[in-house]
């Protein structure tokens, strides 16, 4: 076994915001404990928080592109999964123009990453059709 | 307000607790007996949907008895004269009828939650999933103006988001209507900041919501639809409907970090790093920007959503190259100067969390957003007060449907299950699969014993669930929640719409509920 190193994060379930302390071997989360420092949960977790952390490490986390073909989801390169998706983006922008084209954007992931999803709509594909699941 | 706070934001729900143990007066209104419950001082427990009918009555009481804050409606606020006759109708008595509750518990808390120094409201998706939920949460801004309980510390109205960035989301311009800063899409000056950036015209016109564009695809308007990081086929009601739709696109691609329910239906599936991964920052339930750092490194093939978002803009023409996410953090800070500019990374790596808006590097944050209330300025701007109605929810029980389903989270899964079915090792779990939660007297009238199979059928779709009976419900009410694939609940919710918001009536619909013989 490796040495273990601490990494500072915030939870990724719900809003409240929870400072964490992680765990971390061999490339592995092994433990996850409330932060004392963090001003929201001054080292309080929830049983989500605290342990529901292994979906990191799931076998069945997906690893590789996947591209339908005769009906079935098989593994492709980011090459052919980006050509096919930029191919029939584009064609159906000139049939249909970029209001025919809609993405829903993440609530989980990063505000970064959320800059980004709405640059992307409004910029590359030039439409508005942008949404999140705040609304579920 | 329609939160179940110990089980969906189980760290608050501990402060409540807490201070409530040192004298806080905590009043639950809900229509189920939940853990917070125990906590309270008072429990409304209303029927679903009644909200509208309380507060009405409750302002019926404040302004009856005078007990508003006048001066703080003469300076800030608008339409009081509309308010006053829209809640003249609504006396104890009339809500008595529409909520279930006493005259004297509606009076009661009126009088509580105007006399105190200080009254807050937290509400979460009990009060936004109805056709009324935005007219709920114009009631809630109703009573705080009409008091003034609001923009001081320990006031204020304090929606619980469910999502760790569903905040922050909202915020960037994840939204059909708002650009990054949380700034109106028909807004032209603060448009062409955008495109001078970004160096392209940006459309003026409104996008589709989720709701609308489920709708569009029906009218077979859009064709293609990109997916990031969400399932909708198991988290949007009707489902049924919802799976005829993913099957009529030309094109679904779903960026996720498993092959969810929806991404099945996908032509193209992206794998991407999930929490723990990536850096970044996320915007949580009270506006505190906060740091998210790598832990581990990711599958070699696997990537960043921004990063597969920049190579797919590149291929389509639109180069977007960034260093990482504090390169990306800097154009946030520098486009939305007004909420962001002062938070840097550097000072988080310091402060831990910093409360938006905060304008430039020597601004400490904004803890309480409204405090402008308070102070004496002359000729700033009123806020108005919206009265609003009480309108029924769309399917009520019946003959062939006689019970009312009401839906939401258990404190050990969330939302669809892709994540929580990972625990640790050794921890126990409570509750391994989905229930059909229902009072005895129900259970015991229809021959149903705990833990035995019940069939469940709204006019949309019908399932098999296991029975657990519990006093949490009232007669007449079950309750089940969304996180198992294997009892897909939003098989029996109702597609019915806030015409506003466009979400959803999670938390009523009609369903009958039989048991099942041959088990």
């Amino acid at each position: 076994m490796g040495e273990t190193t601490q990494i500072k994060t915030v939870c990724g379930y719900c809003g409240t915001g929870c400072g964490l302390v992680l765990d971390i071997v061999d490339n592995q989360i092994v433990k996850i404990r409330g932060d004392k420092a963090a001003p929201v949960n001054k080292g309080q977790t929830c049983v989500k928080g605290g342990f529901a952390y292994k979906y990191v490490h799931a076998p069945s986390r997906i690893k590789s592109p996947l591209i339908r073909k005769e009906g079935k989801l098989v593994q492709a390169t980011w090459e052919e999964a980006y050509n096919l998706i930029a191919d029939r983006l584009s064609s159906i922008k000139n049939d249909f123009g970029p209001e025919s084209i809609t993405m829903f954007a993440c609530a989980r992931t990063t505000n970064e990453s959320n800059y980004i999803t709405q640059k992307f709509m409004r910029t590359a594909i030039g439409s508005n059709n942008i949404d999140g699941c705040n609304r579920t | 307000m329609g939160s179940n706070t110990t089980e969906a934001h189980p760290i608050i729900g501990n402060k409540i607790k807490k201070a409530a143990k040192s004298g806080l007066k905590v009043i639950v209104v809900d229509p189920r007996r939940i853990d917070i419950v125990k906590s309270a001082h008072r429990h409304l427990q209303i029927d679903v949907g009644s909200d509208i009918a309380l507060m009405n009555a409750m302002m019926h009481v404040i302004i009856k008895e005078g007990l508003y804050d006048e001066q703080f409606i003469l300076q800030h606020t608008d339409e009081f004269e509309k308010l006053k006759n829209q809640v003249e109708l609504y006396t104890p008595e009339f809500a008595t009828h529409i909520t279930g509750l006493s005259t004297e518990d509606i009076i009661e808390t009126a009088r509580e939650y105007a006399n105190a120094e200080k009254s807050m409201i937290a509400y979460t998706l009990g009060i936004t999933e109805h056709h009324c939920g935005v007219n709920n949460v114009f009631d809630i801004a109703n009573l705080a103006l009409l008091t003034g309980q609001i923009g001081r510390l320990g006031t204020g109205i304090m929606p619980l988001r469910g999502q760790n960035n569903v905040q922050g989301a909202g915020d960037m311009g994840c939204l059909p209507n708002q650009l990054t800063g949380a700034a109106s899409i028909a807004d032209e000056e603060y448009r062409k900041r955008f495109e001078t950036t970004w160096n392209i015209e940006i459309s003026a016109k409104i996008g589709d919501t989720q709701t609308r564009t489920f709708e569009r695809i029906g009218e077979g308007e859009v064709k293609a639809l990109y997916i990031i990081g969400e399932n909708p086929l198991l988290a949007d009601v009707h489902m049924n409907h919802t799976r005829e739709l993913l099957k009529k696109l030309d094109l679904l691609v779903v960026q996720d970090i498993f092959l969810t329910e929806t991404a099945e239906y996908a032509d193209v599936v992206l794998p991407a790093k999930s929490w723990g991964e990536v850096d970044g920052t996320y915007t949580n339930t009270d506006r505190r920007i906060q740091r998210v750092r790598k832990a581990v490194e990711a599958a070699p093939d696997v990537k960043e959503d921004w990063e597969i978002l920049c190579e797919l803009s590149t291929r389509l023409g639109y180069p977007m190259q960034y260093e990482n996410s504090e390169d990306i953090w800097n154009e946030v800070r520098m486009l939305a100067w007004e909420m962001y500019g002062g938070i840097s990374y550097e000072r988080l790596e310091k402060e831990y969390s910093i409360h938006y808006p905060c304008p430039n590097e020597g601004h400490p944050g904004t803890k309480i957003l409204h405090a402008g209330f308070h102070r004496e300025e002359v000729g700033g701007k009123v806020s108005s007060f919206v009265p609003v109605e009480y309108t029924s929810p769309l399917e009520l029980p019946d003959e062939d449907y006689p019970f009312t389903l009401t839906t939401g989270r258990r404190l050990e899964s969330y939302n669809t299950h892709s994540q929580t079915r990972f625990y640790a090792d050794g921890v126990k779990i409570r509750q391994k699969e989905e229930t059909v939660d229902i009072h005895p007297e129900d259970a015991v009238r229809l021959g149903i014993l705990d833990g035995s199979l019940v069939k469940v059928s709204s006019r949309r779709g019908e399932l098999k669930v296991k029975a657990k009976i519990t006093e949490q419900v009232v007669p007449g009410l079950v309750f089940m929640s969304f996180h198992w694939s294997e009892v897909p609940t939003n098989v029996l919710t109702l597609n019915e719409f806030d015409p506003i918001s466009g979400t959803a009536e999670y938390k009523a619909c009609a369903v009958q509920v039989e048991p099942v013989l041959d088990q």
